[in-house]
């Protein structure tokens, strides 16, 4: 059985497509606006690019919004994959199933980071009557459309090499623990990564605070890493109630109420509000301050979940895992 | 106050207005003259920033209007231009006060009560309020249409051939009309073929319009 007859799969792919035609109609008229831009002009040209702009800025916004909802399907097809494809228990092993899964699942996170910023920078323009921002929005468009091609690529290559008659391996290997070590970069401790995460978040909480962009940049990029390795390796097993079922994944399913996409989304958030400040600072030229407060916001209700787990679990057993 | 330089306006291959020149200072009365189809209501929906020239600027209170984006255009609009339009279009199913209260629906002032009501009054159109606007006779449409352009007290009333639905009476009502704004020292621009307004004293300045351009 091919892959491709997966209902999702088709879907998916499908859906991408169409984006991806938006997706090059945007890129022709953003190359076309990014060149011959001039605000000063009153020529037909301009008049016209002028119009064009409030166009495609509407159809870029449309594709954004979108993409974002299809990352969200494209986690959950990767889930459903793992019912056909043998071995796999969840979509830990089917994003293992080749090498480009890793590659494309970082990638896609990459491109929604950055049509990230460039909402933001698109709100900002629209607010302005003068496009203060609509050279650099439509330049970071483009760049985001190289990334568009490659991922388009990427997600053909690494679904059509999923075989449904190769075994994968399933999360407790893929993340389970070897003899020589226990999983975690520089060989830290579960204690250690923990400790790690709860000073990294309060260093969060207080340069935000304090309005201090730089310490937030680095402080959410750092905490992005400590979380990864913290949920599946330490609070997860707590949403498991399993100390050894260390999976990043298995959270999503229904199992376990879907609570994996409100950790993982809140600490999207709570990062790319963290190091929103500064790329935006670096921008515009302009201090952003209500960003500080969706930081705060979005990277308390993460470690809030997390903990609320490990919380709960002790109030439930009298001890922990 | 209204600076236009070099204005032109195409609609596929059908050229509406070319390459007009025209200021227009602070509480002047100017009338467009011209047949159907000459340019009229184009030059005013290009003043009121309802549409984008194809080329040409058009400038009012230093701001460049025909350069705002459009989301930027409706604010325009609201703060600073009365428009009343040759057919009102007014909300037919809608009371008088529920239809002069359109524009302060997003406006940001605070005393919204207080402006329904002292447009209603200057209109002359209080004591139907409540009415349904399809009850209305031509003339009360109009009124109402007044109130609705002159509740946000802008200081530039456009009215696209106002007097084309209304019998002469009616008509003699609206210059009543213009001379108030004329006493409130609006800037008003009206487009109209109606003989009504020729020789007014109240008029500033006659501008004719032939074929999308303007003619001595």
């Amino acid at each position: 059985m091919s892959i491709f007859l997966s209902s999702n799969v088709i879907a998916f792919f499908f859906i991408e497509l169409i984006l991806f035609l938006f997706a090059i109609y945007s890129v022709v008229v953003s190359i076309n606006i990014f060149k011959n831009w001039d605000f000063n002009s009153t020529s037909p040209s301009q008049y016209n690019l002028e119009k064009k702009s409030f166009l495609i800025s509407t159809i870029i916004y449309f594709t954004i919004i979108i993409k974002s909802f299809m990352f969200i399907f494209f986690a959950s097809t990767l889930d459903s994959l793992a019912s056909i494809v043998p071995g796999a228990m969840c979509a830990a092993g089917i994003i293992n199933a080749n090498s480009y899964g890793n590659i494309l699942l970082f990638l896609k996170i990459f491109i929604i980071f950055i049509f990230g910023i460039w909402i933001v920078l698109n709100k900002f323009d629209l607010k302005s009557t003068t496009y203060l921002y609509i050279k650099k929005k439509f330049l970071l468009y483009i760049i985001v459309f190289v990334l568009l091609c490659v991922e388009i690529v990427l997600e053909y290559l690494y679904f059509s090499n999923i075989s449904t008659k190769q075994p994968v391996l399933c999360c407790s290997v893929v993340f389970g623990q070897s003899s020589a070590s226990n999983g975690l970069p520089f060989n830290l401790s579960i204690n250690m990564i923990v400790a790690i995460f709860y000073i990294l978040y309060s260093l969060i909480i207080i340069s935000n605070y304090t309005k201090n962009d730089k310490i937030s940049l680095l402080s959410s990029m750092i905490f992005l890493f400590v979380a990864y390795y913290s949920v599946t390796y330490f609070f997860g097993t707590y949403i498991y109630e399993l100390p050894t079922h260390k999976c990043p994944f298995c959270m999503l399913q229904k199992e376990y109420h879907y609570i994996g996409y409100f950790v993982w989304i809140s600490l999207f958030f709570g990062v790319f509000f963290g190091i929103l400040s500064s790329i935006l600072k670096l921008l515009t030229k302009r201090d952003f301050v209500f960003i500080y407060k969706y930081t705060i916001i979005f990277t308390s209700i993460f470690v809030f979940i997390c903990t609320y787990y490990v919380l709960a679990y002790y109030i439930k057993n009298g001890v922990f895992l | 106050m209204i600076k236009i330089k070099n204005l032109n306006k195409t609609y596929d291959n059908f050229q509406a207005l070319k390459d007009i020149n025209l200021h227009i200072k602070k509480g002047e009365i100017v009338v467009l003259k011209g047949v159907s189809g000459s340019g009229k209501s184009t030059l005013l929906s290009l003043i009121a920033s309802m549409s984008k020239p194809s080329s040409g600027s058009v400038e009012v209170n230093n701001i460049l209007v025909s350069k705002l984006p459009d989301v930027h255009s409706c604010k325009y609009r609201n703060e600073n231009i009365g428009y009343i339009f040759q057919s009102f279009n007014l909300l037919e199913q809608l009371s008088v006060a529920d239809n002069i209260f359109a524009p302060l629906v997003i406006s940001e002032a605070k005393n919204k009560q207080e402006l329904l009501e002292i447009a209603m009054k200057k209109a002359n159109i209080y004591h139907k309020k409540d009415e349904i606007v399809s009850n209305l006779s031509g003339g009360e449409k109009q009124r109402c249409a007044i109130a609705r352009a002159i509740v946000l007290n802008p200081n530039i009333i456009i009215a696209d051939e106002p007097t084309a639905s209304l019998d002469k009476q009616n008509s003699l009502k609206f210059i009543e009309v213009l001379k108030e704004f004329k006493k409130e020292k609006r800037t008003v621009i009206i487009s109209t073929h109606d003989s009504i307004f020729d020789n007014l004293d109240l008029v500033s300045r006659y501008i004719n319009i032939q074929d999308g351009q303007i003619v001595d």
